[in-house]
């Protein structure tokens, strides 16, 4: 019977050790570094350090869920740019420009739904495929890696919304974030879509033969995953007004590594939103308050490295307790 | 059924009946055979035929002054390439949970960053060399202990150790370019014999030597055990565990020495280095083409490694951009894949 | 205790072995003695705690309480090198070579030969020496160049066995050895082993097959429960003394079943083919019914429910189900048309161990608990008296499967269906790998799914089993129905005979 205890207690300390780490690093940084706890700062760290990549994350969150990965993300946010950019400068309504930005972005899931599902290659080789092709892709369509600039007088107004609008004062950025998080949260773990595939990324071959069409959910999650990663794609293109040949995979490793955080504060070492927000929150809070603690800026990378691999550490050290019990 | 089951074991019969059905068992692993035959055939053949495209075009590309400056090239990517091998072949082909060290290319960044401080700040380069080879070697240790005391996946593990390793390569150099200059870099960054760079000596000599252990010995035949079946090198009394992170130490070194390569090629240590990463990677799993068995092997990773540095050379004298080259490994690396998993596909049909 | 004459015969010895797997007690007090130079046999149920003594011998699983002894030492930390260092050496279930190994390779794994005097292999020795010792026990020659990966299963077995040889062991460890090998190669294992024992190599053999056993042992020790319940000598012992041992309750209380008037059809088989697989398969199952089929494996039986079910596309003939002709080989479809499989091969196809016992049962009726949004409560519910309906032991409805046992996982497999709705239930080896107690359970759930109206069609290779529970039993051989029975007018004899092809040779041969 100590055996239950104590490893319901180490479960509890592998579930709360993100949000412990979370809550020490908050209040270290709110001790030490002058200007931290301020709403304008706290503000800037939920524009700067968290939108994009939690929504980059989320997406991460649902191939990872399927029981695999999307290493081509970033392709999917530089081909939802390069989509929007174009359209916008061939004179296209600006819904019409984002609405293909986002047909952009799903193009790449839609070429990974056909390796994963169709042919059946396992995701990272299919995904890191891509990742290489849409690289090469982009160098082609830039004339050999050329920015496309959007000229600063000709831009609609419309355009600059979606990265610098506000509406009730909450900047666009985060509103479309919460959105997307909200979303992918129901859809995960409220809808049939998200448990059936959450149980083949466990375990495929007992979703096939429950009679589910395992391959169209695979698919259908690998175009889902460069759908939303494309939002971000429209978001920053919108906010710095030029889309940069495959400067989309500066999300990747980020990405992958808040998902897996996040996987620690499931119970069960599941994928699942919350945790992939708390992570991509962790990885925010650590990247600002490095800043503001007037600490070099090259120790942030050291800094959020340590974090997560900490967090991992004791998260998988706990899972294998727990298994051996 | 369960007092003194008549003595027909139901299995036992099952491979007599199923030669009933199926006669000629060969049939299935004749397939494979063949299929790996046309793969393997297939990959050397589009080499052979990139170096023939090649040499035609552009008539410098086949002269021996041209070769070994592609092998010089490719040195740093090839020591890179040939440590991760090591650890694939640990750690099974499973790119998620099996052998992968994303922190290699970042470990070549800080090894060759510490090398350029060390001999900035006055040191010799027997110091420098050591430092270099150390920081590797520290870093493959804590993927090691990462993998196999935390049980974090390689994956994951070694993806949060290049953060922390990119970051150190920051803050040691502030994002600038450490210059470094020696007797011993000058030497290493020379030309050598028939006018072939040492670097190309130097990548040549490293396969060597470590195709010779992983392919030649005991060890090696171990280390394919542990990775491909570590139940199997369990039950055959092999420390599997010890084997993994033997493996990680051995790329974190890797990282190192590319380091030192580094510093000699470029006269320094440089930012950027972390974008190697994912080139290596599919260097060193495009690789499995060349091999007989369709698994990765040292020579083959060489082979590739070759491929691409190839590939960018003759782009380069045919005017290319030499940016197609991640297009023609993206679509090389989905084309072999493709063709393995269909091919399997239809045997198990 | 103080009788240190008689523990030095023993050359393994085992004493009040405790061994815990999370809360389950895999062995609770067991104890096991084989005397140097015997032939010891070891039997039990599935479950009865064999495997996990092996592995404790193999020093793959450490003890929680009691004593590992071999030759007269006790080891406390007894690692798998330290086991073959002391000449123990195992043949186990699950063939542990490495697939893209050559035989040489496999064969020497972890003693490699080397050139004399370098570090490098000798892989010519090493295939001219597995070459000699294949040719010398077995009278085999396989090519060197080929692959474990090429080999059959029997082949594989021997070259697991020829490992072993190699080390020139002191006690040789057999675990279920026949289950892969043909009547021919299985006496040619026993040739091997009673060869071995009289060149003074100390035998243990676990088997299923009691028959085995008496032929081949000195010694049997029966396990049941985690425990040692008797250690005999096999002279003036019946495979049925030792059956009755390893049980404790009466056969015949085993087949509940109830007698059900059967309805309408509701599937119907003709000339059902798939080429190279099965041919000709005709029949009809209707409500209340229970069906069996059996066939060695690769006879068919497997493949015909694989086909209902969609998961492979036949190539002739047709299905109809409630009188609708079925053309789509895709389970999705069929089990739209309330057709349930549960598979053999439980813990990869039947149930996803990491999800909880509600995510299971409600995975293939999530349709019905979703508008949009899963309905968990209504979820819940329906787990929970489903639970309490089919007897599931679990800690609760949120326990991942993995902690429930075999047979518990089972039912849950099999309420997967129940949520769904289903009619028409195939059911493939339910009861491989189950306990008893469960085993009972599940005939007695197989009987209730008739009651209630539904078809039920039982592959099993269990013959008994499938004369308990079935009304009509089909046997397959060599891809076609050769034989239908009424379960309660044959004897488990007469539908071997059918099953291993005996009849089809008489006919042929008369």
């Amino acid at each position: 019977m100590a055996t239950t205890a104590l490893s319901s207690f180490t479960r509890g300390v592998a579930r709360y050790a993100l949000v412990a780490a979370l809550a020490a690093v908050f209040a270290l940084f709110a001790a030490l570094a002058p200007g931290f706890l301020s709403g304008a700062n706290l503000l800037s760290v939920l524009v700067n350090n968290f939108a994009l990549l939690a929504i980059v994350a989320i997406a991460m969150t649902f191939a990872v869920s399927a029981g695999g990965i999307d290493l081509s993300v970033g392709t999917a946010v530089d081909f939802a740019s390069f989509a929007f950019v174009s359209l916008v400068l061939a004179g296209q309504p600006i819904a019409l420009a984002a609405l293909g930005g986002l047909a952009g972005g799903a193009l790449v899931g839609v070429f990974n739904a056909v390796l994963i599902a169709g042919i059946g290659i396992s995701p990272f080789l299919a995904t890191l495929g891509t990742l290489f092709v849409g690289r090469s892709a982009q160098q082609l369509l830039t004339n050999g890696g050329n920015p496309v600039y959007l000229p600063p007088a000709g831009v609609p107004e419309a355009f600059r919304f979606l990265g610098h609008g506000t509406v009730a004062g909450i900047p666009v950025p985060l509103l479309v974030t919460a959105l997307v998080v909200a979303g992918a949260w129901l859809v995960l773990s409220h809808t049939r879509f998200g448990r059936v595939t959450l149980a083949a990324g466990i375990q495929a071959s007992v979703v096939r033969y429950s009679g589910l069409r395992l391959s169209r959910i695979t698919a259908l999650t690998y175009v889902l995953v460069s759908t939303i990663a494309a939002v971000v794609g429209l978001i920053l293109t919108s906010t710095v007004t030029v889309y940069i040949p495959s400067s989309g995979n500066a999300f990747l490793l980020n990405a992958i590594g808040a998902t897996f955080i996040g996987t620690t504060f499931d119970p069960h070492g599941r994928p699942n939103v919350p945790g992939t927000v708390l992570g991509v929150l962790l990885l925010g809070v650590v990247a600002n308050g490095l800043l503001l603690s007037g600490l070099n800026f090259y120790w942030q990378q050291v800094g959020t490295g340590l974090l997560i691999f900490s967090v991992l550490a004791i998260g998988f050290a706990n899972r294998k307790a727990a298994a051996r019990a | 059924m369960l007092v003194d089951a008549p003595y027909i074991p139901a299995s036992a019969l099952e491979i007599e009946a199923q030669k009933a059905v199926e006669p000629g068992r060969p049939g299935p692993a004749f397939g494979r055979r063949l299929a790996t035959l046309a793969l393997r055939g297939g990959a050397l053949a589009v080499f052979v035929g990139v170096l023939v495209v090649f040499s035609v075009t552009a008539p410098f590309f086949l002269t021996i002054g041209n070769i070994g400056n592609v092998l010089g090239q490719s040195a740093i990517a090839g020591v890179l390439a040939i440590g991760l091998t090591i650890v694939i072949i640990a750690g099974g082909s499973n790119v998620v949970t099996g052998g992968i060290d994303l922190s290699l290319a970042a470990n070549m960044g800080l090894s060759a960053a510490v090398y350029a401080s060390l001999a900035q700040a006055g040191h010799g380069d027997g110091v420098a060399i050591a430092g270099a080879l150390g920081t590797g070697l520290a870093i493959g240790a804590v993927n090691a202990a990462a993998v196999t005391l935390a049980g974090i996946v390689p994956l994951l593990a070694t993806l949060a150790v290049m953060n922390v390793v990119a970051g150190l390569e920051l803050v040691l150099t502030q994002n600038t370019v450490v210059p470094a200059s020696s007797e011993f870099l000058s030497a290493l960054s020379a030309g050598g014999p028939f006018g072939i760079p040492v670097l190309a000596y130097v990548l040549l000599g490293f396969t060597l030597v470590v195709a010779a252990i992983v392919q030649y010995t005991p060890l090696g035949l171990r280390l394919y055990a542990v990775g491909a079946f570590p139940d199997a090198a369990r039950a055959a009394g092999l420390p599997v565990k010890s084997f993994v992170a033997g493996s990680f130490l051995t790329s974190g070194l890797c990282g190192g020495l590319a380091g030192i390569l580094s510093v000699s090629y470029l006269s320094g240590s440089t930012t950027g280095a972390g974008d190697m990463l994912l080139p290596v990677v599919v260097t060193a799993l495009l690789g499995t083409v060349f091999s007989r068995r369709l698994v990765p092997t040292v020579t083959g990773t060489l082979l590739s490694a070759l491929f691409v540095g190839f590939l960018i050379n003759g782009f380069q004298l045919l005017n290319i951009s030499s940016t197609l080259v991640s297009g023609v490994q993206g679509l090389l690396i989905l084309l072999v894949v493709s063709a393995t998993t269909l091919l399997g596909r239809k045997e198990n049909a | 205790m103080a009788d240190t004459a008689g523990r030095g015969a023993a050359i393994v010895r085992l004493e009040n072995i405790v061994k815990r797997f999370g809360g389950a007690e895999a062995l609770s007090g067991a104890s096991l003695t084989v005397e140097r130079g015997s032939v010891h046999g070891l039997v039990g149920q599935n479950g009865a705690g064999k495997s996990t003594l092996i592995k404790l011998i193999a020093g793959l699983h450490r003890a929680d309480e009691g004593t590992v002894e071999i030759d007269g030492k006790v080891y406390d930390r007894l690692t798998p090198h330290l086991a073959e260092e002391l000449g123990i050496h195992f043949i186990h279930q699950d063939r542990l070579l490495v697939p893209t190994f050559t035989v040489g390779e496999a064969l020497f794994l972890g003693r490699e030969l080397r050139f004399p005097g370098t570090p490098f292999l000798d892989r010519a020795a090493m295939r001219r020496r597995s070459a000699e010792i294949l040719e010398r026990y077995f009278g085999l020659a396989l090519p060197h160049s080929a692959l474990i990966a090429d080999l059959s299963a029997a082949e594989k077995q021997i070259v697991q066995i020829t490992r072993a040889l190699i080390a020139s062991p002191k006690v040789l460890v057999f675990d279920e050895p026949t289950a892969a090998l043909v009547r021919r190669e299985a006496d040619l294992l026993f040739q091997l082993i009673r060869r071995l024992s009289a060149e003074g190599v100390t035998i243990l053999y676990i088997s299923h097959y009691l028959g085995e056993i008496v032929d081949l042992c000195d010694t049997v020790t029966v396990l049941r429960n985690g425990r040692d319940v008797a250690t005999l000598p096999v002279a003036g012992t019946s495979a049925a003394e030792i059956g009755a041992l390893m049980v404790n309750r009466d056969i015949g209380e085993l087949y509940p079943k109830p007698d059900v008037a059967p309805g309408e059809v509701v599937l119907e088989v003709e000339n059902l083919a798939l080429a190279g697989r099965f041919d000709a398969v005709s029949f009809t199952l209707r409500r209340g019914e229970v069906l069996g089929l059996t066939g060695l494996v690769g006879s068919g039986a497997k493949e015909v429910v694989r086909t209902l079910f969609g998961l492979d596309r036949p190539t002739g003939g047709t299905v109809s189900v409630k009188g609708e002709a079925v053309f789509s080989a895709d389970p999705a479809a069929a089990t739209d048309r309330r057709l349930a499989l549960v598979p053999e091969d439980r813990r990869r196809d039947g149930v996803a161990l990491d999800l909880s016992v509600t995510e299971n049962t409600t995975l293939a009726s999530l349709g019905r608990f979703s508008r949009g949004l899963i309905d968990r409560g209504a979820e819940r519910r329906q787990t929970e008296d489903l639970v309490k309906r089919l007897q599931i032991k679990t800690d609760g409805v949120d326990a991942l499967v993995k902690t429930l046992s075999g047979g518990n996982q089972q039912k849950v497999a099999i309420a997967k269906w129940l949520s769904r709705q289903s009619e028409i239930y195939l059911l493939d080896e339910p009861t491989v790998g189950v306990d008893i107690a469960a085993k009972v359970e599940i005939y007695r759930l197989i009987g209730e799914l008739a009651e209630r109206g539904a078809a039920v069609l039982v592959l099993s290779s269990d013959i008994e089993e499938l004369l308990g529970v079935t009304d009509r039993l089909l046997v397959f051989f060599r891809g076609r129905v050769t034989r239908q029975f009424i379960s309660s007018e044959t004897s488990p004899d007469q539908v071997l005979a059918d099953v291993t092809g005996a009849y089809e040779t008489l006919r042929h041969a008369g």
